[in-house]
């Protein structure tokens, strides 16, 4: 992706700063059983927008002095007028852009969006779209942008050889809560608040059997056999995207029951979150008028 | 009208109540006959308004235009969700608020053709408007009577004022508009000169300076 009007970065792997004396290794905190990472979440941080919402995810056993594994910012502007081109529409056009950070990985990222934004754009509309009500807004348009700062990668990790795709899952779970709470903040009318969650069927070590955890830290685990990211309207019941990748192993069929039904526990922690800092906005609102 | 002081807060997917206790009013919807807050604001309960006495023949318009108060036949107090912001004076008001067939709306006029006058609609109902919705007032809605005879260069200038109704979500991008009403049509308008002229007959506005006079669609004054 030679992209000759800019000036790049270094292409490939840039590394962190190492410090003269390393912070002393953490205890490995073990999340409970259902519980998911802390995640902070608030909205209304960028004035031009109709609607705006950071994330971060706190990630206890990350070695890098920020205590942090994964930073989202989402804008929503719009609803507003569709473009002159644009054929009529009864109902409002969601289009989602989900961009890394050039930053944001261990890989270097391009400025251009690359195949898998473009499939976590699609994967977050898909859920959006869902508890959206769309034809309260006739004609009009909304553009729903997710930046990621920080991926869900822990950085001081060795190279090897694992497959790198299932931080993707823990993106793609923190678009869907942090584009909820956008939403919400630019007045677009929605049946429910939407949340993500993931749940995955890791190894911890190499001899022990797999189990099922929620909202995993990639680096945490041996091995991960399969994940599971779902987006979930809570009050509804009802499940807007649903993204599954992996093999299961042997022929056990509740194992896939499983994990949805831990995905949707992750998805209501979170969406606890989002309803936390919703009101926590209207309230500030409130006292400041 | 009574007004609730009950200020609770809602978030999108919060249970209102029972859709046989409230009225759904704005920011709100039915799901399963219950009542679901569809936004994150304040909640507000409007009792139903008492009919005092025969009710005064309504306006064909003045009844299009009030669709957020229950309906006369109803007696059940309406639900609706607003978000905070709009009370705050100091921050602008965030929620966009969409041009809908029945409202009274003001927009200027950018562009006159033979066929039809377009404009810029800048205020609906009382809610300013961010976002530029671009409408078409057509030849044959200028006026309800001799239609066949309206000229749109005697009716509307660019750069005028212009109350309107919006009578259709249009195409894919005008709304359609009507001044066929006496309280519609051009509410303020810039004579050749340069002045603010005043209106003086239901055709024609006066420049108080130069004393000429130009044709338009003239709206009532209110």
């Amino acid at each position: 992706m030679a992209d000759r009007r800019r000036i790049n970065g270094p292409v490939g792997t840039t590394l962190p700063p190492i410090f003269d004396r390393p912070s002393p290794p953490r205890d490995r905190v073990e999340n409970p059983e259902n519980a998911i990472r802390k995640i902070f979440l608030k909205t209304g941080v960028t004035p031009s927008a109709s609607g705006s919402a950071y994330l971060e995810l706190e990630s206890p056993n990350m070695t890098s002095p920020s205590n942090t594994s994964l930073k989202l910012t989402c804008t929503v502007h719009g609803p507003r007028a569709l473009p002159r081109s644009a054929p009529f529409s009864p109902h409002i056009i969601l289009t989602t852009h989900v961009k890394y950070a050039p930053f944001a990985t261990k890989q270097r990222r391009g400025y251009l969006r690359d195949s898998s934004e473009r499939d976590l754009g699609v994967h977050l509309e898909t859920a959006l779209r869902g508890a959206i009500i769309a034809d309260r807004w006739p004609k009009s348009g909304a553009d729903i942008i997710v930046t990621i700062i920080e991926g869900d990668q822990d950085r001081n990790a060795p190279e090897n050889q694992r497959d790198d795709c299932w931080d993707m899952m823990n993106v793609l779970s923190g678009c869907i809560t942090v584009a909820s709470a956008a939403i919400a903040d630019a007045g677009i009318d929605c049946v429910d608040t939407v949340a993500g969650g993931v749940a995955a069927l890791v190894a911890k070590d190499a001899t022990s059997s797999p189990s099922i955890v929620l909202d995993p830290a990639v680096a945490d685990y041996h091995k991960i056999h399969a994940a599971c990211c779902i987006a979930y309207l809570p009050t509804r019941d009802e499940v807007t995207n649903i993204w599954f990748k992996g093999q299961l192993p042997g022929a056990d069929v509740m194992l896939y029951n499983n994990m949805v039904e831990r995905a949707l526990i992750a998805c209501r922690n979170a969406n606890r979150v989002v309803v936390t800092a919703l009101k926590k906005t209207i309230n500030a609102e409130q006292e400041a008028s | 009208m009574a007004m609730a002081q009950a200020q609770t807060v809602a978030v999108p997917g919060q249970l209102l109540g029972s859709s046989s206790k409230y009225v759904a009013g704005p920011g709100t919807h039915i799901h399963e006959s219950n009542l679901y807050s569809s936004l994150l604001g304040t909640i507000r309960i409007v009792q139903p308004e008492k009919a005092p006495g025969p009710a005064k023949r309504m306006h064909r318009i003045a009844a299009l235009n009030t669709p957020n108060t229950p309906s006369s036949t109803s007696t059940l107090p309406a639900i609706s969700v607003s978000p905070a912001s709009s009370g705050a004076a100091e921050q602008h008001d965030k929620r966009e608020v969409l041009p809908e067939v029945g409202n009274i709306v003001l927009c200027r006029v950018t562009r006159i053709t033979p066929r039809e006058a377009t404009v810029s609609i800048l205020v609906v109902g009382d809610a300013m408007l961010s976002a530029q919705w671009q409408g078409v007032v057509r030849v044959q809605d200028v006026r309800a009577t001799e239609k066949d005879r309206v000229k749109i260069y005697e009716s509307f200038r660019p750069g005028d004022i212009v109350r309107a109704q919006v009578i259709s979500l249009g195409d894919q991008a005008n709304y359609y508009l009507s001044t066929a009403n006496n309280e519609l049509g051009v509410i303020m308008a810039i004579s050749e000169a340069g002045n603010t002229m005043f209106p003086v007959t239901w055709k024609e506005y006066k420049d108080p300076e130069t004393g000429l006079s130009e044709s338009r669609k003239v709206a009532k004054p209110l």
